[in-house]
């Protein structure tokens, strides 16, 4: 069980052992990275936060408690690394990212026309998703991409149970009515 | 095409494509660059001890420690079954288990939900699991007795009618929607 094996990964690196930590560095790199591409729209930038992020949690690695699951913890900590950078830059809302299209990797590309159509209209919501307020977006994609429960996701934006709910459902209502619109 | 069916394929779309994006790749050399700044930590002899209670331990069993123990729980896990069954309890309005089943031998679908009258034709709450034993997309869900009319999304894109269903009904725009009969003693009617 995961809980299981990162709650002893935790309790090594606390009695001293720093490169067992590497292994939740490994494993969840990516989305740390992702979420400060997100937030800031710079890779060196992101690269930069994300370090801080993997940083300040091993530093407060005492707070985690064993048996719940280590990724949201780490993303509430990452979050908040996010935050405090946006706040001292004076960014702290509207970040975009390049436009998702280009997100798409070549050696993704198809020829069938369907495939292609459907990759179109998933580049555009990706992308309508990307430029969402970042309170609605993380929800967006903690619900659907990572499988948060609804409690997680909550306890990670720092938001109550029906707050969480309804930033899932007014995200979903942005994003359906600019899709439906057309905005891009 | 019916603005609801309009806003299913919308929100699959939307719940797709965040499933899907692909990932920034990470900077070569980032964990590496993350595990040299990292100080070793030097816990206390009290956080040690507190640490070393805390770890997993292997337990073992005698036979005859064992053999009481499971008698006893066997007991008490019999009592409570048999007080469980007891008539009397008002169940309120009984759910039945339902398994709906969309058969997929080689997984062409990335992604399928259950969408119908009992979830407000939402996929978002009734996300199918892939059997691989089954070659099958499976989601089995709690409902009131009655008939609920009910579509696959697959893809969130495709909105495919259940081939297993007994009965389809028209949904007044020329589309059908497959129907779930549920009876009240807990099994779907088919």
């Amino acid at each position: 069980m995961k809980e299981k094996r990162e709650a002893e990964i935790v309790r090594r690196v606390l009695l001293g052992d720093v490169q067992a930590f590497g292994a939740l560095v490994r494993e969840y790199q990516s989305p740390v990275y992702n979420l400060m591409f997100r937030m800031v729209g710079d890779k060196e930038k992101a690269a930069d936060l994300a370090q801080d992020a993997f940083t300040r949690a091993y530093e407060r690695l005492d707070s985690f408690k064993p048996g719940r699951r280590f990724f949201p913890w780490l993303y509430s900590v990452s979050l908040n690394i996010a935050r405090d950078w946006l706040r001292a830059n004076g960014r702290d809302r509207h970040v975009f990212v390049e436009d998702a299209a280009v997100l798409v990797r070549e050696e993704d590309r198809a020829d069938d026309r369907d495939a292609l159509h459907d990759r179109m209209d998933g580049a555009k919501a990706f992308d309508i998703v990307m430029r969402l307020d970042a309170k609605y977006r993380e929800a967006l994609v903690l619900r659907y991409r990572y499988d948060f429960t609804m409690a997680e996701i909550a306890e990670t934006l720092g938001t109550s149970l029906s707050g969480a709910k309804m930033r899932i459902s007014r995200g979903l209502d942005m994003v359906r009515r600019k899709f439906d619109g057309g905005i891009l | 095409m019916t603005e609801e069916r309009k806003r299913i394929y919308t929100e699959g779309e939307i719940m797709l494509a965040i499933r899907t994006a692909p990932d920034k790749d990470v900077p070569d050399g980032f964990a590496e660059r993350v595990m040299a700044g990292l100080e070793p930590r030097r816990p206390s002899p009290w956080r040690r001890l507190r640490l070393w209670l805390v770890r997993p331990r292997v337990m073992t069993f005698r036979p005859l420690t064992v053999i009481p123990a499971v008698t006893l729980a066997v007991a008490l896990l019999a009592l409570a079954v048999i007080k469980t069954d007891t008539p009397g309890e008002d169940p309120g309005v009984r759910l039945a288990t339902v398994r709906f089943v969309l058969r997929d031998a080689d997984m062409h679908a990335r992604q399928v939900a259950v969408i119908g009258s009992f979830n407000n034709w939402r996929a978002e709450r009734s996300v199918m699991w892939y059997n691989r034993k089954e070659g099958a997309w499976v989601l089995e869900a709690k409902l009131p007795p009655g008939d609920h009319e009910y579509l696959f999304l697959v893809n969130g894109r495709e909105l495919v009618p259940d081939p297993g269903a007994p009965m389809t009904r028209d949904d007044g725009f020329g589309n059908k929607n497959s129907i779930m009969f549920v009876n009240g003693d807990n099994e779907q009617a088919l």
